[in-house]
């Protein structure tokens, strides 16, 4: 089941449907890449200096416009982009335009901004019966936080999940988890609000207005943290690259031959796994003490706890992450590698599904894309394509929405 | 470790008020054959059941979904949730509580002739069936797609996995930190020139499941739209790897490798010249604060809120570019003011300001001590039989048309097998009976 990459796009019932994107955050820009590459065609509404993610870094090669900012390419890929002035009247009117003809606005303004550029949701919502607007805001339309300024690590923060992230030595603050993932989760919310609102809609022949809050978005997602909290009252404390628990827990990263970290959680509670691991390391000869009979009580495996995690540390030490990747996943342990970025584009198995797909850029090297992570057998999505240039579908957009 | 208790045998009358009603909501009237177990599939289908799907967990009396089985328990104490029970209450566990409310949980021994085909029954009935075992396992018990669709036509058939139904790793083994160090985003979280810090929660479970839940709805409004069913197959560590972002360009177009002992930032930033950027330390045991400062207008608001001290005025930090490029200093003098107060009160005072800042939170304070979550009812309680009350993650969105319908806590081991095997099938007492005693059901 692959993505139809290369093969002209031969539609969905996604395909018929059209977006309006007024975004000036990463969390509504992503939220109209999803959209995009599920099918429907995203337009993206920017004011003639262009959308504020345009200004963020890095920027391609040689470049530093915006018509080049890498981040703008990531989050904008699949989508058109239409400069309207909608801050005058002439604007104003052609983005009223667009907005009736469109089934799902997305915009990113917090209320004060909305009152201040004259958008009345519910007005808009009750002019348009069949619109659905996914409103994508730091905090949700309502609450006494509603008009609190937010970023990525603020978010990450607030939210809950910055808490548990970090390392074992607590003098050391919590550390954000890369890739703007503050703005991802919303982003998610978002797609699952609008697909929802169009099921709704198919029943009900209207739109919503469906409100979706980064904070609260964040606040539901930290995992075991919530549920350590509603059950026993318990906070848990973060640990260095694995999980955050009510009490310390063993390291779970290890060195290997060719410098690199690998993942790997001892469990001494399962006799399976553990068997599986001495025969591994017995293979190799470097098992040690562990194929004594008395290892195979867990009471004598927890009393030689950091024994084990010692003749453990050594195993790894002294061989390359590929082996002990594919050794160990054949043995069935659930090992994987700290991949690098770099590393990606290479792995076979993503390489065998045709995950990524290059791109070619008009003054700047191709960059390879990740392609939609969700595989239909019988719907298909289209190829990637790259972000367009500030205003690039102006005229297009307009003559054939307003035709 | 408490030693095992007896285990908890539910009042009847409470019982009987919990039997399956009509649902309400965009997705009533599709019924769910779930066979997902653990956190990804379970998350991914607690969304479709909020929203008013009749979502049927399908388990094993012998082998219970694990999260019933973790300690965490209201009188669980400070356990790791590694530490399973020996004896546990399958009742009793919190997790599967949180994972599993509003769908309805019955028994069915797969392991089994009649077991298999008493699971095409309840396919036949179903109009989407979801999954997240290691690949095959499905297929061992003869439900491929082909058989599926045969038996219920134009059937969705949700398929998750660590990495997907294809390719040469399809087979290992994975769970959120494994998916997390494959798809990159572990290496891409610390501080330069030691181990990454990565994430303290399987983020990628949460996320993955995120995924899920709109791929099926995605296929559900497909065949709304078209009456065509279809397979889905979404790999988790391709859902990990979409996530990592512009990195994946700065890399492939730039060839600007993160090989490098500057790399990762911490909470620092490298490509927007933020400062202060950073989490400092408060008053109180491992208290922090987040402040982020992106421009010139932001650092007025911050002064103004620091009373304009005068080291504010040193000229190290008199532009944009000039507080990005000393941070050290900037950061200390930051973290002077900071530990000297409460980060709910930082926070207060720098949002008045216009500065965006956050409390580090933890669950207590999402909890407690969070207006907006409480002014936005985003934690509900739910009554249990067993546990009691219970707090429960609400859906984050806010439909001004419809909204999610809680029903019910999640179900008691084989809770609705009355319900489902003879009201929905319309299997006859004796052969319920006859199930039953042979252990199929």
């Amino acid at each position: 089941m692959l993505n139809t990459m290369g093969d002209p796009f031969g539609g969905s019932s996604f395909s018929g449907l059209k977006v309006v994107e007024l975004s000036s955050d990463i969390a509504g820009d992503f939220t109209g890449k999803l959209l995009a590459q599920l099918g429907c065609e995203v337009v993206k509404v920017e004011l003639p200096e262009g959308s504020p993610v345009r200004k963020i870094g890095p920027f391609a090669v040689g470049h530093d416009d915006i018509d080049h900012s890498l981040t703008y390419w990531f989050y904008n890929a699949d989508k058109k982009s239409v400069v309207v002035n909608y801050e005058q009247e002439a604007g104003r009117s052609t983005l009223d335009a667009l907005v009736a003809k469109a089934d799902v606005l997305v915009i990113t303004m917090q209320p004060s901004e909305l009152a201040a550029r004259n958008i009345d949701l519910e007005v808009l919502s009750a002019n348009h019966a069949q619109l659905i607007i996914l409103a994508v805001t730091p905090f949700g339309l309502t609450g006494p936080w509603a008009e609190y300024h937010t970023s990525d690590l603020v978010g990450l923060a607030a939210g809950g999940m910055l808490f548990s992230s970090g390392y074992d030595d607590h003098s050391i603050p919590p550390i954000r988890p890369g890739g703007n993932q503050g703005y991802v989760v919303p982003a998610n919310f978002a797609l699952i609000g609008a697909l929802l609102a169009l099921i709704e809609r198919e029943h009900t022949g209207r739109g919503q207005i469906v409100d979706v809050s980064m904070h609260e978005s964040l606040a539901v997602s930290p995992e075991l943290a919530n549920p350590f909290w509603f059950y026993p009252k318990v906070l848990v404390q973060r640990q260095t690259c694995r999980h955050a628990q009510p009490v310390p827990t063993a390291p779970a990263l290890f060195q290997t031959a060719d410098g690199r970290y690998l993942y790997f959680a001892l469990v001494l509670a399962d006799t399976k796994p553990w068997n599986s691991l001495v025969e591994w390391l017995d293979s190799k000869g470097l098992a040690a003490d562990l194929t004594e009979p008395e290892y195979q009580q867990l009471a004598h495996r927890q009393e030689q706890f950091h024994h084990i995690q010692g003749i453990i540390e050594v195993f790894f030490m002294l061989n390359d992450m590929e082996t002990l990747y594919r050794e160990g996943q054949a043995r069935g342990l659930p090992v994987g590698p700290i991949n690098m970025v770099e590393d990606l584009f290479d792995d076979e198995h993503l390489v065998a599904r045709r995950y990524f797909q290059q791109l070619e850029h008009e003054d700047a090297p191709a960059g390879q894309y990740p392609t939609f992570p969700i595989r239909f057998s019988n719907i298909e999505t289209p190829a990637e394509r790259p972000a367009p240039n500030l205003g690039a579908n102006t005229d297009a957009v307009i003559g054939e929405w307003l035709a | 470790m408490p030693s095992a208790s007896p285990h908890t045998t539910p009042d009847p009358e409470i019982l009987a008020a919990r039997k399956p009603k009509q649902r309400r909501g965009p997705l009533a009237g599709i019924r769910v054959a779930d066979f997902c177990w653990m956190g990804v599939g379970s998350v991914a289908t607690r969304l479709l059941a909020d929203f008013g799907a009749e979502v049927i967990k399908i388990e094993d009396r012998t082998r219970v979904d694990m999260p019933r089985r973790l300690p965490i328990y209201k009188d669980g104490g400070l356990r790791s949730y590694g530490e399973e029970d020996s004896n546990p209450d399958p009742n009793k566990g919190g997790l599967f509580n949180n994972y599993c409310r509003n769908k309805l949980g019955v028994t069915i021994n797969m392991r089994t002739e009649k077991g298999r085909e008493l699971a095409d029954r309840l396919i036949a009935k179903s109009s989407v069936v979801t999954e997240n075992f290691a690949p095959g396992v499905m297929e061992r018990w003869g439900l491929t797609y082909e058989h599926l669709n045969e038996i219920s036509p134009e059937i969705i058939y949700g398929r998750m996995s660590g990495y997907g139904h294809s390719g040469p790793h399809s087979e290992y083994r994975s769970y959120g930190p494994v998916v997390q160090a494959v798809c990159g985003l572990s290496a891409i979280s610390g501080l330069p020139g030691r181990e990454p810090s990565g994430w303290g929660l399987s983020y990628m479970d949460n996320i993955a499941a995120y995924f899920n839940s709109a791929a099926l709805l995605a296929a559900i409004y497909e065949r709304m739209k078209t009456g065509k069913g279809t397979e889905v197959d979404v790999a988790a560590v391709e859902v990990g790897v979409s996530l990592v972002g512009p990195l994946l360009l700065d890399v492939s177009v730039n060839n600007h490798l993160t090989r490098r002992p500057d790399f990762p930032t911490g909470n620092r930033l490298e490509d927007q010249p933020a400062a202060p950027h950073g989490v400092y330390a408060c008053t109180g045991d491992d208290r922090w604060v987040a402040i982020a400062v992106f421009d010139d207008g932001e650092w007025q608001g911050f002064c103004e809120a620091l009373g304009n001290p005068a080291w504010v005025a040193d000229e190290r930090f008199a532009s944009q570019a000039a507080r990005f490029a000393n941070q050290d200093a900037l950061d200390a003098h930051v973290e002077e003011w900071t530990k000297q107060r409460d980060p709910h009160e930082v926070m207060t005072l720098l949002q008045f300001h216009g500065v965006r800042a956050g409390a580090v939170q933890n669950s207590q304070d999402l909890v407690e001590d969070d207006p907006q979550l409480d002014d936005r009812g985003t934690f509900f309680e739910l009554d249990h039989p067993v546990i009691g009350e219970a707090l429960f993650e609400g859906v984050p969105i806010k439909f001004s048309e419809s909204g999610p319908d809680n029903w019910r806590s999640a179900p008691l081991v084989a809770e609705d097998n009355d319900y489902v095997f003879k009201d929905v099938l319309g299997m006859e007492d004796d052969e319920f009976s006859q199930l039953l005693e042979e252990g199929i059901i």
